[in-house]
């Protein structure tokens, strides 16, 4: 994926629901081949294995050789900067919104008692 | 793909009320200003930054970034409904190259609204509708 910014590789790896789902049993058996994970899922090994692929080339997953297997690994840290910062700017605006509401909230009750301007409602 | 934020919020105020009170941005933070107008500033605590766009009573659109942090993008929409105003802010980080206070100074110099800057933010905008 020729992108410029890691993040867009990271999103669109995670913009199918069989790659979120792979990512997030990744996440919590820390380490799985290919077949493991098929196990669990309606999809064929070989289309698990190309899923990862995508996950891996997004920087996601890493993978390591044991035996005659290959095992692949969650690395959170591309996911972590794009989505943390989501995260982050998102409870940022919950909050600058809330406080919003309460300053037309105040400024509402101010006008009722205050001025008898009210527009019509 | 720009990372981007997106909240909405519906009160019961007009719009003209709503926008009223971006002006008097206590809601944005403490030691908050904006100053609507093309090239403004927009100051909240020690984030800093400038106005991209006013389009009163409707439309809001600044740059802002905290120190030593990417500049992000912040769209304000206002929208009339049957029962009050449709809020609906978005915060983006469409040029995470480039640092806050470089883009404050050259949005300055060109006078506001007509530089690559805002053009580039722009065609980001667009491009998601």
């Amino acid at each position: 994926m020729a992108t410029a910014d890691p993040a867009d590789a990271v999103f669109a790896a995670l913009s199918d629901g069989t790659r979120r789902s792979l990512y997030a049993t990744l996440g919590e058996r820390g380490e799985a081949t290919a077949t493991d994970l098929a196990r669990g899922l309606p999809v064929s090994r070989q289309a698990v294995q190309k899923h990862l692929g995508t996950l891996a080339a997004a920087g996601l997953v890493a993978t390591r050789r044991s035996g005659r297997e290959v095992l692949y690994r969650p690395t959170p840290g591309p996911m972590s900067e794009a989505l943390e910062w989501m995260a982050e700017v998102g409870a940022q605006w919950d909050d600058r919104l809330a406080a919003l509401e309460r300053q037309l909230a105040r400024r509402r009750h101010q006008g009722a008692s205050g001025l008898s301007h009210r527009t019509g409602a | 793909m720009d990372e981007l934020v997106e909240r909405e919020l519906t009160v019961p105020e007009s719009v003209e009320e709503v926008w009223r009170s971006l002006a008097e941005p206590e809601w944005l933070g403490e030691d908050a200003a904006i100053e609507l107008r093309e090239a403004g500033a927009v100051r909240a605590g020690e984030r800093g930054g400038f106005v991209e766009e006013v389009d009163a009573p409707r439309r809001l659109v600044f740059w802002w970034s905290a120190p030593d942090e990417e500049a992000t993008r912040v769209e304000l929409d206002l929208d009339e409904t049957d029962t009050g105003t449709h809020i609906r802010v978005t915060e983006s980080r469409p040029l995470a190259i480039l640092d806050g206070r470089d883009l404050a100074i050259e949005f300055g110099a060109w006078g506001g609204g007509a530089g690559p800057v805002a053009s580039a933010g722009g065609m980001l905008a667009g491009a998601r509708r």
